[in-house]
């Protein structure tokens, strides 16, 4: 998913904004308390921004479109609430010896919400469908280690052409060959862009994209652009998510402002965000239910090897390291975040498999002013910083980010004693055009990382290996290190996923010293419900637990 | 008459090309690039971006951009928004809870205004008068934002009374707050505007010579102080339906009214220049068609006005 989002999104209320984030992954099982007879027919009502695309899973890439579609489509596998993949289509994903060609089996009984069955091609015509440039789909790089991907791209391709690594041996069997070994290949598939699609699908993709069949714990009732989108409880559902209630009415809010209110006086039932007005307060609103817990998303701020003090030589290793010392985390989270937020022990997050606690080196991410003026006198002999320096922060204004960076070129400029200072732009899209451009030459800019499917690869190769950098991803630091570029392949070709998450930790004692991004709090998934909903709670990427919703 | 009229629409042509050149230019001279920021932050998929800019006519100059809009726009052809819909249908959605919620504020507006106005005229110095005054500057000097979210969370939030938000298909309940808090400013200044044109007009000679011939004096007020305190505050009122329109913006985000401040909110934030521009431009004949009507009716106020 993208960077970034989440704050923007729920603080800021600047809905354009929710392009940003892009959901993925599925329902979890929840352990809802919901009674037995009241309320499995009853309808819930959640806060959800007006999709910005149509509604085909391969062309949504934010929260919007990402929440409705995910709980339309059914994946090959979906994920429980802690992130832990379960066989959902699927029956078995085996790999061969080196994780370079995996084979899918999928269950008998599967069928379109349009009473066609679902069968290999369900998956291999879609995916192909989405690589294809000609189909213009934001989400066709997901779909680019598959074999044959590289000549979807070409200019002239046939409508109909098929990514050359995708083989189906019978109905309900097929091969996928990948450009390059993937362990973690099993877990992508949850995504919302990998799910199937009906054949109808390829008739009309127009009005597919307004009232889509579908194939998951609910279908499509109607959508009414800017007002509301409706789903209803898919009786054929053959999967594994629990559905409490009779259908999700996704209303169409630009303000979660006003969402807030709506749950306050019970207009509204789940507003799956909590805006800045009400940081300080919510969890003491006694005329809603809050959540308040750990989540997948981590924020930090990107220090890039290209900026001048803080190459990747020693000096800017020791600057690196100086400044995310001089960063007083705890009061900042307890001051400025009002406690949304959780002390910060990695690059990943701790709603995810593979998360550890105490790796070793990750003492650089706490505050320890005495150690981060020696590392910086140190890094001052090789080449003195000067008055005339300062040490800015980009980030963008229209999120509410300005409280936090002031607070963090505070605590720098107080135990470094040096210039530090937030660097606003008005709006993210300027924010990341610059990004893009590698305009911040002399000053570190904000990221943050929401994942795509429940893995540390998901951050980690995503935002810090050389093949996602110089604008082929999203290592926009242009962070390399041949050292850690081997353990994202070694991790790539690992048998099994602990063994996998094993070498992803290894791979995280390397970024402990080079820092090309200093992490500064894992953001919390947090949100309100109305009083007499049941089950609210929140999967390992951030959404409300919809399926469990029921009152 | 005729000829006034034919000449005031005619002026109407440039003022319509001049606007919306001048939007395209601003929506196209704001910074970032609307393909790149659909990604979000996930890499580029620069052969697709392409193709998606070619679609829009992003690729294009800002001229040729300009010239196609203005050609498609001459056969009603809007385009699509970047959500695939067409803009013509996004706005046809838009205005109708917009004119309603504007329809509803003036109304508002513009009996309370005067009907206070009057009230604080005719009873200069008295208490009422200062109680009026005292409102109305009240009024006029807390922003909208104001006073849109202290009246949601008393009436929608604590007491129950009004929907806290307008919701998807608002009816006249729904919008009843929005409305008023929308016109409450308009208001205060119809307030002022009334009352010191009254306390104006009524130490005038024609008042006087009237009351001298004997009129009664509610016919004095009505047909004569009235009349002529009226000019102004129906100008006012002209030029205050376009500022409605557009200025709902803020009223819109509060109470999550889905019409055209928001739609013009998120399109520009978008980058969707076609989508700013329709919208723009729409607000615009408004504008003009309203401050024509309000031309014609001093006619009618004010029988020494004549157009030829």
């Amino acid at each position: 998913m993208k960077k970034q989002s989440v704050l923007t999104i729920a603080a800021a209320g600047v809905c354009s904004m929710s392009l940003l984030l892009s959901a993925c992954g599925g329902s979890g099982d929840s352990a809802g308390s919901a009674d037995a007879k009241g309320g499995s027919d009853t309808m819930v009502s959640v806060f959800n921004p007006e999709p910005a695309n149509p509604l085909i899973p391969s062309m949504t890439n934010e929260v919007g479109g990402g929440n409705p579609i995910d709980i339309l489509f059914s994946k090959l596998v979906r994920f429980d609430s802690k992130g832990k993949p379960r066989n959902e289509i699927a029956k078995e994903i085996k790999a061969n010896a080196d994780n370079t060609q995996y084979t899918v089996t999928i269950k008998d009984g599967w069928k379109f919400s349009d009473g066609t069955p679902v069968t290999s091609q369900s998956f291999t015509k879609a995916w192909s469908w989405a690589s294809n440039v000609n189909n213009k789909q934001l989400g066709s790089g997901f779909f680019s280690n598959i074999k044959g991907y590289g000549d979807l791209q070409k200019e002239g391709v046939a409508g109909d052409a098929q990514l050359a690594g995708l083989k189906v041996v019978d109905d309900k069997t097929f091969t996928v060959d990948l450009s390059e070994p993937s362990s973690t290949f099993p877990i992508q598939v949850g995504y919302t862009a990998f799910a199937p699609l009906p054949e109808s699908f390829y008739k009309d993709t127009k009005a597919f994209g307004q009232k889509p069949v579908t194939v998951g714990p609910y279908k499509f009732k109607s959508w009414e652009h800017n007002k509301a989108l409706t789903l209803v409880k898919d009786t054929n559902y053959k999967g594994g998510v629990v559905v409490k209630n009779g259908g999700v009415e996704f209303r169409a809010y630009t303000d979660p402002t006003a969402a807030y209110r709506d749950v306050q006086s019970g207009h509204l039932d789940v507003l799956d965000t909590v805006p800045t007005s009400a940081r300080k307060t919510f969890q003491s609103d006694s005329s809603v239910q809050a959540i308040n817990e750990p989540g997948s998303v981590i924020q930090m701020f990107t220090i890039p090897t290209y900026m001048k003090h803080f190459g990747e030589d020693q000096e800017g290793k020791l600057r690196r390291r100086a400044i995310s010392m001089a960063i007083d985390r705890d009061l900042i989270i307890k001051k400025v975040l009002s406690g949304t937020g959780v002390e910060v022990h990695d690059f990943t997050s701790p709603a995810i498999p593979g998360y550890a606690k105490n790796l070793p080196g990750s003492d650089v991410l706490k505050y320890n002013p005495k150690k981060a003026k020696e590392l910086w006198a140190e890094a001052d002999k090789i080449s003195p910083w000067t008055q005339a320096d300062t040490f800015k922060m980009a980030y963008n204004a229209d999120g509410s980010h300005k409280e936090t960076y002031d607070a963090v070129a505070n605590s720098i400029k107080n135990t470094l004693n040096i210039n530090a200072a937030g660097n606003p732009l008005p709006t993210f899209n300027e924010f990341r055009s610059n990004v893009q451009g590698r305009k911040f030459t002399d000053s570190a800019f904000r990221s943050g990382w929401q994942p795509d499917y429940p893995s540390p690869e998901s951050y980690l190769k995503s935002n810090f290996d050389s093949s996602a950098a110089d604008g082929n991803g999203s290592n926009d630091g242009d962070y390399k290190n041949p050292e850690f570029d081997q353990l994202m392949v070694k991790a790539a070709s690992a048998k099994s996923l602990d063994e996998a998450n094993k070498i992803y930790q290894q791979s995280e004692e390397i970024l402990f010293k080079d820092l090309p991004a200093v992490p500064l709090y894992y953001m919390n998934s947090n949100g309100v419900a109305g009083k007499d909903v049941k089950g609210f709670s929140f999967t390992w990427k951030n959404t409300p637990d919809y399926a469990s919703l029921s009152k | 008459m005729g000829k006034y009229l034919l000449r005031r629409i005619l002026q109407m042509i440039p003022v319509v090309l001049g606007t919306t050149l001048l939007i395209y230019a601003l929506v196209f001279a704001l910074p970032g690039d609307p393909v790149a920021a659909m990604f979000g932050d996930k890499p580029v998929n620069q052969a697709v971006a392409a193709q998606i800019r070619s679609e829009y006519n992003l690729d294009k100059p800002f001229i040729v951009q300009y010239v196609l809009f203005l050609k498609n726009a001459l056969t009603l052809n809007f385009g699509n928004t970047f959500a695939g819909q067409p803009v013509v249908s996004v706005i046809g959605r838009a205005f109708p809870v917009t004119v309603k919620l504007a329809l509803m504020a003036f109304v508002f507006e513009g009996v309370f205004g005067v009907i206070f106005g009057i009230i604080g005229g005719l009873t200069k110095g008295k208490w009422s008068d200062n109680v009026i005054l005292v409102l109305s500057l009240l009024l006029i000097s807390v922003p909208t934002f104001v006073t849109g979210f202290i009246l949601q969370y008393l009436f929608g939030v604590k007491w129950h009374v009004l929907p806290a938000t307008a919701g998807a298909n608002p009816g006249f309940m729904d919008l009843l707050m929005p409305a008023v808090v929308l016109g409450s400013v308009s208001m205060a200044s119809i307030i002022r505007l009334t009352r010191t044109e009254i306390t104006s007009n009524i130490s005038e000679d024609y008042v006087r010579t009237a009351r001298a011939k004997g009129m009664s004096n509610r016919q004095v007020i009505l047909r004569h102080v009235l009349r002529n305190s009226l000019i102004p505050v129906v100008t006012y009122l002209g030029a205050d339906i376009g500022g409605l329109m557009g200025g709902a913006m803020i009223t819109e985000r509060i109470f999550n009214i889905q019409g055209v401040g928001n739609t013009l909110f998120q399109a520009i934030l978008r980058g969707e220049g076609t989508l700013v521009v329709s919208i723009v431009t729409i607000l615009v004949m408004i504008f003009v068609i309203c401050s024509l009507v309000v031309d014609m009716l001093y006619a009618v106020l004010d029988p020494r006005i004549r157009y030829a």
